[in-house]
């Protein structure tokens, strides 16, 4: 299920950072309703050369489809990389290069 | 799919817990009961073991009135020197809603978009190096709930 899209620019040593995760982000209750299994990402991490640059453990109450800003110290031609993991175990990794 | 089957998966899934490789810390997984807490107070105490103090160097920024109760942005920003920043609301089933690490020299600059069920409140702590807490509440209004997804 999906994938993710990430945007990285750097400006003056910051790199402003946008990653939308394609995930149903289904609650317990919303899984109940459907008759589907709760599914949500539980942990996502941002790397920049083996570096931890964005770590967020989550909850099922983050939007479906969440959407990520944030900002780190770094430079452009770099690549960002990031993971996340969700309730079922499913893990995806995608690489970007910031601008 | 009959609820034995549903109930049966939900179980599979719990007991797959993978071993993650990554060298970070898992909120999830070092501090489960804060994902459980009913309520704010509680899952603070969880997570962190101790009260936080109102703070006015946390921005914390949210729409008064969400339209959308599925996806409401949330931004923090902080310039204290922070090891971790968590966001709790209180009208959820449970309170905890993310928890970010730090990183050294990382910038308290995240914007998420969360779910709220009804109006309520936002709670966000921020620790800082030294370990305390410093916290800024919000109260908005949710005009349509998202938990239903």
């Amino acid at each position: 299920m999906g994938n993710m899209k990430i945007k990285a620019k750097e400006k003056d040593g910051i790199v402003k950072a946008k990653v939308m995760a394609k995930h149903e982000m289904l609650t317990y209750n919303a899984a109940k309703k459907k008759g589907k299994e709760a599914n949500f990402i539980t942990h996502m991490t941002g790397k920049v050369n083996d570096k931890i640059v964005y770590e967020i453990s989550s909850s099922q109450f983050l939007s479906k489809n969440p959407l990520f800003k944030f900002q780190f110290k770094g430079k452009a031609g770099d690549e960002l990389e990031m993971t996340w993991i969700d309730l079922k175990g499913d893990t995806k990794t995608e690489k970007k290069k910031i601008k | 799919m009959n609820r034995r089957k549903f109930l049966g998966l939900g179980l599979a899934a719990a007991v797959l817990v993978p071993a993650t490789t990554l060298n970070a810390i898992d909120f999830r997984k070092t501090k489960p009961d804060t994902w459980t807490a009913k309520d704010v107070e509680s899952g603070i105490e969880a997570l962190y073991g101790a009260k936080p103090t109102a703070s006015d160097a946390i921005t914390l920024k949210a729409p008064k009135v969400a339209s959308n109760g599925g996806a409401i942005p949330v931004t923090i920003r902080t310039k204290i020197e922070a090891k971790s920043v968590a966001i709790f609301q209180d009208v959820n089933p449970e309170s905890a809603v993310a928890v970010f690490t730090v990183p050294e020299g990382g910038i308290v600059d995240y914007s998420i978009k969360i779910k709220m069920k009804a109006s309520g409140k936002i709670t966000v702590v921020v620790e800082d190096k030294a370990g305390k807490l410093h916290s800024v509440e919000k109260d908005l209004e949710v005009a349509l709930g998202g938990c239903e997804g």
